[in-house]
């Protein structure tokens, strides 16, 4: 039996949604087609076919259970929560029953960070003593960012373990990365804005004179702090040297020797808009650079090599608990805040055209100056000045961040 | 203290009307479902919690749509779920890669979860496989499909993807055909 010349063959679709209809709806019309004819029999089969290995394929892909009541309850209080203990918010009345605009806890539970020897490794290159702006600038590093809280207890002995990394190998810097010295040194030469963009490998963006805070002058000082590579090579027989020297048991596997931890720091631009008076200190700072590379040269993987970095004695155990304790630490720069100094929140970010990004609100108890960082189209974008956050939000609700 | 407040709003524009409980009664409506199309897409619960956190902000901003039948509202927050857990998706793929080029990031090691036992690593091979599977389709047939076998009905598939709903079965016959060649094509190379 064979469907009469004027019935047209259904598509696959139609069969599609005909195997979804059930016995009880579905078209009569299309069984009668169905058992009638033979290309339409491959079709169906086909199509039934593609629908059941579709289905056993995702449905692994779903969670083992449905969110439990209390799971529903505390992701809903979760956007109702407007301060996060330890950096008091202060929000408009009008706004409280509103969810904010922002990941809560469970970014900051998240929020701590990459490798330790990332973080550590952008903490040796933050200029010491330099101001408050400069301070965040130099940490603009990374393709996503979390808070790693520090006490200046943990600042103290971070510095200190970092600081006997030349007793477990070498730590080299080639290829043009600066000391501390001639990064500051670098950071004094203006260059102009397309040398800056060439240098950084991106278009630098700038504020429209316009836009720029009152009081400040138009045109930025434009610098540009280089990037490059460190090495940290282990020598496996040294360390254990070092250790044994000091009563102390770390194991140090012998493939662990000749390894190396490379981090790639890419050059940042800033751009400095500082008061037309002389007297004054007012200044905003804009910076923005590319993303850091982290990996591994020799036998071990960087999930191996920051292991073994984590674990290495003299590190705080808060500092290490956050570290550890991040999912995406492959992608996620930790930035170490004091918070004794400095109070921070994980929020969301407006820039110019409404276009909102996850970056880190930063304000310093003394309330003279605050700082936001974003990660946007694969860079990062930081603001600092001496002003009040929501100044400072108001400048970078100006700021155009570009695409990709 | 830190003061993140936005500026105030300029005397002349009206205070944003937004319905608390009308906000909760579509957050406890629709949470449990969009979860389950999250976890879907992402893999994992951290990342579905935080995709869904955005989408119910965006929802909060979107004061007019709140007005809107509870359908109208549930599509639009499936296009907004879908479209940030694919962004997401997107610069984790790019974040891999480039430290992948730059000879960075051991894969393998990074993925592999060495106290696992065999057969749930098994399993999370599969799962993997399965969602490198979704991420060659082009984005419409990924999501026809998750959202059908997430168990949304055609007419709702209709409306987050903005089609007809006869077009559903075409859009879900393509896509089921497209993924069981792409994912016998990566299962034999």
């Amino acid at each position: 039996m064979t469907p009469t010349p004027a019935e047209t063959c259904p598509d696959a679709g139609q069969w599609r949604a005909w195997l979804d209809d059930g016995p009880g709806r579905a078209d009569a019309r299309l069984a009668r087609h169905a058992s009638a004819c033979a290309a339409c029999q491959h079709t169906l089969e086909q199509v039934r076919e593609n629908a059941l290995f579709a289905r056993e394929s995702l449905q692994p892909l779903g969670p083992a259970r449905p969110p439990t009541e209390a799971e529903i309850a505390t992701a809903r209080a979760r956007l109702d929560d407007p301060a996060e203990p330890a950096a008091p918010v202060r929000l408009p009345a009008a706004a409280s029953s509103r969810p904010a605009a922002r990941f809560g806890q469970r970014w900051r539970a998240a929020a701590a960070g990459v490798a330790a020897a990332v973080a550590l490794t952008g903490a040796l290159l933050t200029p010491q003593g330099a101001a408050l702006a400069s301070q965040f600038l130099a940490q603009f590093r990374s393709e996503q960012l979390a808070v790693v809280e520090v006490s200046p207890q943990s600042q103290q002995a971070i510095q200190q373990t970092f600081q006997t990394l030349s007793n477990l190998g070498t730590v080299e810097h080639p290829q043009g990365m600066p000391t501390r010295g001639a990064a500051r040194e670098a950071s004094q030469a203006s260059v102009s804005l397309q040398e800056a963009s060439r240098r950084v490998g991106f278009q630098v963006t700038e504020l429209a004179p316009g836009d720029v805070p009152a009081g400040l002058q138009p045109t930025p000082r434009i610098s540009v702090f280089p990037g490059g590579t460190i090495r940290f090579r282990l020598d496996a027989a040294k360390a254990r040297a070092y250790y044994q020297a000091r009563g102390q048991n770390v194991n140090v596997p012998a493939k662990f020797d000749g390894a190396a931890l490379v981090v790639n720091m890419p050059a940042a631009a800033l751009l400095s808009y500082q008061s037309a008076d002389p007297n004054s200190h007012q200044e905003l700072v804009l910076g923005q650079a590319g993303e850091v590379t982290v990996g591994t040269e020799g036998n071990v993987s960087l999930d191996e090599m920051r292991a073994f970095l984590l674990d290495l004695p003299g590190l705080p155990a808060d500092t290490v608990a956050q570290l550890k304790a991040l999912k995406d630490w492959h992608t996620t720069l930790p930035i170490p805040v004091p918070v004794d100094k400095v109070q921070w929140q994980a929020r969301g970010i407006e820039t110019k055209g409404g276009k909102s990004y996850q970056g880190l609100l930063l304000n310093d108890n003394s309330g003279v100056g605050s700082a936001a960082i974003v990660q946007a189209n694969g860079r990062i974008y930081g603001w600092a000045g001496s002003m009040k956050a929501r100044d400072l939000l108001d400048v970078i609700k100006r700021t155009d961040v570009g695409s990709r | 203290v830190l003061d993140v407040a936005d500026p105030p709003a300029p005397q002349t524009r009206p205070a944003p009307r937004f319905d608390a409980s009308r906000f909760d009664a579509l957050f406890r409506r629709f949470y449990p479902d969009l979860y389950g199309l999250a976890y879907r897409l992402l893999g994992n619960r951290g990342a579905a919690e935080d995709t869904l956190q955005e989408t119910f902000v965006r929802l909060s901003r979107a004061d007019a749509l709140l007005e809107r039948p509870d359908a109208e509202v549930g599509a639009w927050l499936r296009r907004v779920c879908l479209n940030l857990g694919a962004n997401r998706l997107r610069d984790e793929r790019r974040a891999r890669e480039r430290l992948t080029r730059a000879g960075r990031l051991d894969l393998a090691a990074a993925q592999s979860d060495l106290g696992a036992p065999a057969s749930l690593l098994l399993r999370a091979e599969e799962r993997a496989g399965v969602r490198r599977t979704l991420a060659r389709l082009p984005a419409r047939q990924r999501d026809c499909l998750l959202l059908r076998h997430s168990g949304y009905s055609y007419a709702e598939i209709a409306d987050t993807l903005g089609v007809a709903i006869g077009s559903v079965g075409v859009l879900l016959a393509r896509a089921e055909q497209a993924f069981r060649d792409h994912y016998q094509e990566d299962s034999s190379s």
